[in-house]
């Protein structure tokens, strides 16, 4: 199992590297949410620097029509230079590498849609080469999904989880329409029900949230090691909590069988940041009537 | 440029006229909606289908709608648009060669297993590509059409200026949001539900929590104290009933009305509204005159306050609810008409919502314009004349001067 992290600082790649991690994933403009924004001779310059690495861009946003001429010319610059593969979830980026007929490493990366293997399967026909698994469906799904698929998947392995994007700046809005002046960097929403804290923040395209928890996967290595990638998320990492935790899952995964003791790593990664969390690795969601219907009672059970 | 029109007895006519596709959650509703008008009506049956709190068709059910759309040259279009797990899989193809051999027109999928299972197994049925796979441009287009799909229902995010290239640039069938409840997030890329409820949004149990209120944050420091404006995410519903003439000119092929949760009154309101519409429209387009009549006849099923959406580009805050939640209809449905007998002058009615001699009814139709009365007098089953009406699926019987037509229905004037 190969790690692949989001590349947060281009000048600590030396640092990664250093780690033994060959594949990294670049963030652009044209990208969903990156931690880090490269241009195109950045990108060039990395992979001329580090020929043993592999460079995948996220072009893992949803375009408009009005974007897709420059999105053309910019999947040509990054044949021309060499990238390997890119991320991404709307078919018009698959159509667009096919009728030119690069040959990028095409992840399908929709968040939330890769959640059974014949999908997988069925779009491996269509020209999909690997895919990044929905982070949204239990672990036991998410092997399982393994074992039935033909290319190879990526799983999410640690960091703040996306929740969801809109289109609609939803920070600025609520500012005009509230009349409240705050500062927009590091803002959080929390539910009043649950309490769950989430980031929320507006980039040059898109509104996004994340988690305010950070999935960890760390002890779970012995059993997902069928998967090809594992993918870390540096987004709100400083840069040294970034390097420690690609450190820790790095020296975690170099064990034979990843059977090492990693209850000294899962500490030091405890001590860098709270809170730390399973995600949906261990927990079904329902969508039946009688089982929405059956949490809510509980729900309403354990209010009284 | 899609043609649309064309010179007949030297007056331009739209010739491409779009289909009107109407949500409903049971049959009755369904009924409603082709009897008011909708060219197509899309369902959700028991398994594979979003909306898991809608009543939802069981296959009896869909062979029932699919006989009765049959009647009025009316087509049924089945959701099989959740996102599959693993355990999802199991009766997909039974149920895919259950729904042809029924005669459903169309399934509306996100799933590309789905889709090509479809098609591998040469159904009749047209394959769908469902929003939630929110597809804003042509190449994403091109790519359903060379994997055979029929149809692209695009993403609400697909302002005008980007449709209008967009149909330049494909020939395939597309179909348009025009009115209903909108998504904050992409659709299908929202997480919010599973995390906040574990509610699988993608799988049909979404729970709304993009409207919920939220406290916001800066840090740890609360933003938004007890009095100030909530944070939340909730978007009025959209309504392009002024854009209608710009979207068929532009010869979009479908127009989709979102809400299978939605009322018998609201979807044949909006169906009706819509059906004149586009009729008028088609009929005289350079001579047909937009009033406000529209707009003000949805505004008495809405429920929400009404928007563009991202029409013209993307929405502010006109076109979001804060705290000021507009959920109340300005009008209430109370009767629909079953019979009316020109002699006697009575209406036998099904009563639906309370209302009383004295109020004023406003009678709306799929055959004739709304008229106004004033309720004089109401007789029960017995023929004993009553005050009120107030048992929901009582027959009663009320003296109206005007004609009235079966299916015809009655809402309270309020304000």
């Amino acid at each position: 199992m190969k790690l692949v992290i989001s590349l947060n600082n281009k000048s600590r790649l030396y640092d990664y590297h250093d780690m033994g991690i060959r594949y990294y994933i670049i963030g652009t403009s044209y990208s969903l949410y990156t931690p880090h924004i490269l241009s195109i001779d950045d990108i060039k310059e990395m992979i001329l620097s580090y020929p043993d690495c592999y460079f995948y861009v996220n072009l893992n946003a949803l375009y408009d029509q009005n974007e897709i001429n420059d999105i053309e010319l910019y999947i040509d610059s990054l044949s021309y230079i060499g990238v390997s593969g890119l991320l991404f979830q709307d078919f018009g980026i698959l159509q667009i590498v096919k009728e030119k007929g690069y040959d990028f490493d095409m992840m399908y990366a929709p968040e939330t849609l890769n959640t059974n293997a014949q999908s997988i399967n069925t779009l491996s026909n269509l020209g999909i080469t690997s895919a990044f698994l929905s982070h949204v469906i239990p672990l036991e799904e998410q092997v399982n999904i393994k074992h039935h698929t033909t290319i190879p998947l990526m799983m999410f392995g640690h960091g703040v989880e996306y929740m969801a994007a809109s289109k609609r700046k939803l920070i600025t809005n609520y500012k005009e329409a509230s009349q409240k002046a705050f500062d927009d960097d590091h803002l959080m929403i929390q539910d009043r029900s649950s309490k769950k804290k989430m980031y929320i923040f507006e980039n040059n395209r898109n509104t996004l949230i994340f988690t305010e928890e950070r999935l960890y996967t760390l002890d779970l290595l012995n059993q997902i090691h069928d998967m090809d990638y594992l993918y870390i998320e540096t987004l709100f990492m400083d840069d040294n909590e970034a390097i420690e935790v690609a450190s820790i899952y790095s020296d975690a995964l170099s064990s034979t069988n990843y059977n090492r003791d990693v209850s000294d790593l899962r500490a030091l990664l405890y001590q860098m940041y709270k809170p730390l969390g399973r995600g949906f690795l261990f927990d079904n969601t329902v969508y039946k009537l009688e089982d929405v219907r059956k949490i809510d009672n509980e729900k309403r059970e354990s209010n009284h | 440029m899609r043609n649309v029109s064309q010179i007949i007895d030297g007056k331009r006519k739209i010739i491409k006229k779009p289909e009107l596709l109407a949500p409903a959650g049971n049959l009755e509703k369904l009924k409603i909606a082709i009897i008011y008008g909708a060219d197509a009506v899309f369902i959700g049956g028991k398994e594979f289908s979003l909306r898991s709190q809608a009543s939802n068709f069981t296959l009896e059910d869909i062979r029932e709608a699919v006989l009765f759309a049959n009647q009025y040259n009316a087509k049924i279009h089945v959701t099989c648009n959740i996102i599959l797990h693993q355990d999802n899989l199991e009766g997909i193809k039974e149920y895919l060669q259950a729904l042809d051999d029924i005669g459903v027109s169309a399934i509306i999928v996100a799933d590309p297993y789905i889709m090509i299972l479809t098609k591998q197994m040469n159904l009749k049925l047209e394959v769908h590509v469902s929003t939630q796979l929110s597809t804003l441009n042509s190449k994403a287009i091109q790519f359903y059409k060379n994997m055979g799909m029929d149809r692209v229902v695009l993403g609400r995010e697909v302002t005008y200026d980007n449709l209008k290239v967009l149909l330049n640039e494909t020939d395939m069938d597309i179909e348009y949001f025009i009115h209903g409840a909108m998504c904050i997030h992409y659709s299908g890329r929202c997480m919010l539900s599973n995390y906040l409820a574990r509610r699988d949004a993608n799988r049909g149990g979404c729970c709304q929590s993009c409207r919920w209120y939220y406290d916001l944050y800066n840090n740890d420091t609360l933003i938004t104290s007890e009095n100030d404006m909530p944070f939340t995410m909730s978007s009025k519903d959209m309504a392009l009933v002024n854009h209608i003439g710009e979207l068929i000119e532009l010869g979009v092929d479908s127009f989709k009305i979102e809400g299978r949760m939605k009322s018998f009154h609201y979807i044949a309101t909006v169906v009706s509204t819509y059906r004149k519409l586009i009729d008028g429209y088609c009929d005289d387009p350079d001579n047909f005159i937009m009033d406000d009549s529209y707009k003000n006849e949805l505004n008495k099923a809405a429920n929400r306050a009404l928007c563009h959406g991202f029409f013209y580009d993307n929405p502010g805050i006109n076109e979001q609810l804060y705290n000021i939640r507009d959920e109340h209809p300005t009008q209430e449905f109370v009767l629909r008409v079953i019979d009316y007998d020109k002699e006697s002058h009575i209406a036998t009615i099904e009563q639906r919502n309370y209302f009383k001699v004295g109020d004023k009814i406003e009678i709306f139709s799929p055959t004739h314009s709304n008229l106004f009365f004033t309720v004089k007098k109401i007789y029960n089953g017995d023929k004993e004349e009553v005050d009120v009406a107030n048992h929901p699926m009582e027959i009663l019987y009320i003296e109206m001067d005007q004609y009235v037509e079966k299916n015809d229905m009655g809402r309270k004037v309020i304000r």
